[in-house]
């Protein structure tokens, strides 16, 4: 925390990101309890935010822009145990996306320079617009054992619970979830591999 | 996929999860990997009289020094798997530790006969002492990397030495319990050598092993 605090390179108001944390924090938080809601809410606005933070350290027509956001996002939704709920939720958010971001740079053999900042430069602008994709989700969820593939497909496209699916698939609603999450991994895992 | 769409499939898979649950994990792995390497140490080293041993200075004066060095290896880890979050002041202690024990050593050299500072440097194990260390120090240290990659290190390979310094700590307090060494000069280089080189171990294998 000092080691952020020395840095003067403050991208907005103080008061202004007071206010984003206000407003994530108690959504992080709700979502470590379980809330579906609360997670998507939260998922939906920092992808505008990482949107917008990476469009502006990596120029916004690669087109690796969106593969990088759905990539932390994926890291915020399986990285979340690791937030302590007595801190505060932007750093923590900022720091995965850094991560994320000199990850990813490193993997492109590029010069990594990534300025340690305060968390206010990731939560300067949101950007609403989704962006092209260079690596297509779908494709690679196609690699799946079709037991896992077909919940998934059940879930996203077809709306289903994940209950509702497990009863469709004659499996438990308890192996269903496990299921559902170790794709999620190896959907993680996937992407980070496309993009090496 | 859409990004809309992946947002949809992640709020799918939402579980409660139960507040101090880092704290958890990293106490489980080091009681996990602790077991092996107690196992290890009574079943193929054999304790010494431990009955006898608990009643020297000597005893405690390497448990506290290794012990010591064990729980801030562990604060270290526990604050660079939590991303946003500085190391703190752990690394000062884990450092201010290790010079105190280097002075008592050198201190207890300096003020014994000029014949006698071999002998009680060296000891009758210092061959074994600290590989015997590392080896130890294997099994916690696979246990607190299969919990660190559930978490979020940032600094790869900064938390991998820091893994391989709680494991090589623990070890050594654990080890403690079969090495009937006496000497603070004996501990200051050999034990500290163990230590450093699991610390090694993970700086060198955190970067590949850490990353997510």
């Amino acid at each position: 925390m000092l080691r952020l605090a020395r840095r003067e390179r403050v991208e907005l108001p103080v008061p202004q990101q007071d206010q984003t944390e206000e407003r994530l924090r108690p959504l992080m938080i709700r979502s470590l309890e379980g809330d579906p809601g609360a997670h998507r809410q939260l998922l939906a606005v920092l992808g505008r935010y990482l949107r917008g933070y990476f469009a502006r350290r990596i120029g916004s027509t690669t087109g690796e822009v969106e593969d990088l956001v759905q990539e932390t996002l994926l890291a915020v939704h399986l990285k979340r145990e690791s937030y302590d709920r007595s801190l505060p939720f932007t750093p923590w958010a900022y720091a995965l996306a850094r991560y994320k971001l000199i990850d990813h740079l490193r993997r492109r053999n590029r010069s990594y320079q990534v300025p340690l900042e305060d968390a206010g430069a990731l939560f300067a602008a949101e950007d609403t617009e989704e962006g092209a994709l260079r690596t297509d989700l779908d494709r690679l969820l196609q690699r799946l054992p079709d037991r896992q593939r077909s919940l998934i497909e059940d879930v996203k496209l077809k709306g289903l619970s994940v209950e509702e699916a497990a009863q469709k698939r004659g499996v438990t609603a308890v192996s269903a979830r496990v299921m559902l999450h170790r794709s999620l991994k190896w959907l993680n895992q996937a992407l980070r591999n496309e993009n090496d | 996929m859409r990004t809309t769409d992946l947002i949809e499939l992640l709020a799918h898979d939402v579980r409660a999860t139960p507040p101090g649950i880092v704290n958890r994990r990293l106490l489980a792995a080091l009681v996990a990997g602790g077991l092996v390497t107690l196992a290890i140490v009574a079943l193929g080293l054999r304790c010494q009289p431990l009955l006898a041993a608990a009643h020297q200075p000597w005893f405690w004066m390497k448990a506290t020094y290794t012990g010591l060095l064990a729980l801030t290896g562990a604060v270290i880890v526990r604050r660079l798997s939590i991303p946003g979050t500085g190391v703190g002041a752990a690394p000062l202690a884990t450092g201010v530790v290790i010079l105190a024990m280097l002075a008592i050593g050198t201190g207890q050299i300096l003020s014994a006969a000029p014949a006698g500072r071999l002998p009680l440097w060296l000891g009758h194990t210092w061959k074994v002492c600290s590989p015997l260390i590392l080896l130890l120090a294997i099994p916690i240290y696979a246990c607190l990397v299969a919990a660190i990659r559930g978490l979020a290190p940032t600094r790869p390979v900064l938390t991998g030495a820091a893994a391989g310094l709680a494991a090589g700590a623990l070890a050594a307090t654990l080890y403690g319990l079969h090495c009937p060494e006496q000497a603070a000069a004996f501990v200051a280089t050999w034990y500290t050598l163990g230590i450093a080189a699991a610390t090694a171990l993970g700086a060198m294998t955190g970067g590949r092993l850490l990353r997510w």
